[in-house]
């Protein structure tokens, strides 16, 4: 698994322009939303703040469909849905990213499940070698390992991915006092072949928004 | 249940998620997700399979008590009493 994941890397930085961008996300709306779901749910129901970012990103990422595809023999083709593909640490080593295939017109409680069930078929490796083929964009999260932020490699031929830090309190400026408030940096590693810093940093700015307003990711 | 029926089923639990934990090897007072490297989801799963096995429906409010080995034992132990 090493040298594949050697290859598929090298093979990116090598063939893709990729650029950078991050912003902070103010998540005290997200949270305090997940919470009230999650009280009027049994422990089996319950969401995780990881679902609720990717489906702010499958949401958002249809406003911006030149992060959402493949580069093929030359030419970008926007991909007609997203399909998260997920970055999942194997306990063994290693790391693969199966897709939630249209992750953006699914139900929040349907994409928790998927997400779920996922991880687990992952783990006990026993995924299908399709699933691991048919993602239009990754997300990871390296939160849960500690890390402020993370600026991950495209897995091509996707052209773009999106990265997750951990959710910590942060000093930051409300109403011009300085509060404790949980943040998380989203990061956006992109294709320069595809798309702009201009555009990359607009998708970061909509997916913050929308993370204010945490009713409407799930309609 | 007795307090090491109950840490068993834990440990079993536990083993169920990350299969090469070496139970003698874990430290009761120390943040269990540190030693382990459970990620969010795999800590889902680990309560999940205790509210299974226990019956102990943990509200989410009560996730931020349950940080070392020692706090799941005693917060399993008084629920069960």
């Amino acid at each position: 698994m090493r040298k594949a994941i050697a290859a598929a890397m090298a093979r990116s930085k090598r063939e893709i322009p990729h650029y950078y961008v991050a912003e902070d996300i103010p998540l005290a709306k997200a949270l305090a939303w997940l919470q009230e779901a999650n009280a009027q749910r049994p422990m089996a129901e319950r969401l995780l703040p990881a679902a609720l970012l990717l489906k702010a990103v499958a949401v958002t990422l249809k406003r911006y469909p030149e992060l959402n595809g493949h580069w093929r023999d030359g030419a970008y083709r926007p991909a007609a849905q997203v399909n998260l593909g997920v970055a999942i640490s194997l306990r063994q080593g290693g790391l693969i990213a199966p897709a939630l295939l249209d992750a953006g017109g699914k139900p929040l409680t349907q994409l928790m499940q998927e997400m779920t069930d996922l991880v687990a078929r992952a783990r006990a490796g026993s995924l299908k070698s399709s699933e691991l083929a048919e993602g239009t964009i990754t997300v990871t999260n390296l939160g849960d390992q500690g890390s402020d932020s993370v600026f991950g490699i495209i897995y091509p031929p996707q052209v773009a991915l999106v990265g997750f830090g951990r959710i910590a309190e942060r000093p930051a400026v409300d109403n011009g006092r300085i509060m404790p408030l949980p943040m998380v940096t989203a990061s956006l590693s992109a294709d320069h072949r595809v798309s702009d810093g201009h555009r990359g940093a607009l998708f970061l700015r909509d997916l913050a928004d929308l993370l204010q307003r945490p009713g409407e990711i799930d309609e | 249940m007795s307090a090491d029926e109950i840490r068993a089923i834990v440990i079993a639990t536990l083993k169920s998620i990350a299969p090469e934990v070496e139970a003698g090897e874990l430290r009761g007072d120390r943040p269990l997700r540190n030693q382990v490297d459970l990620d969010s989801m795999d800590w889902l799963n680990f309560l999940l399979g205790l509210n299974r096995k226990l019956g102990v429906e943990i509200p989410e409010a009560d996730y931020r008590k349950l940080v070392t080995l020692d706090d799941i034992l005693a917060y399993l132990a008084a629920r069960l009493a």
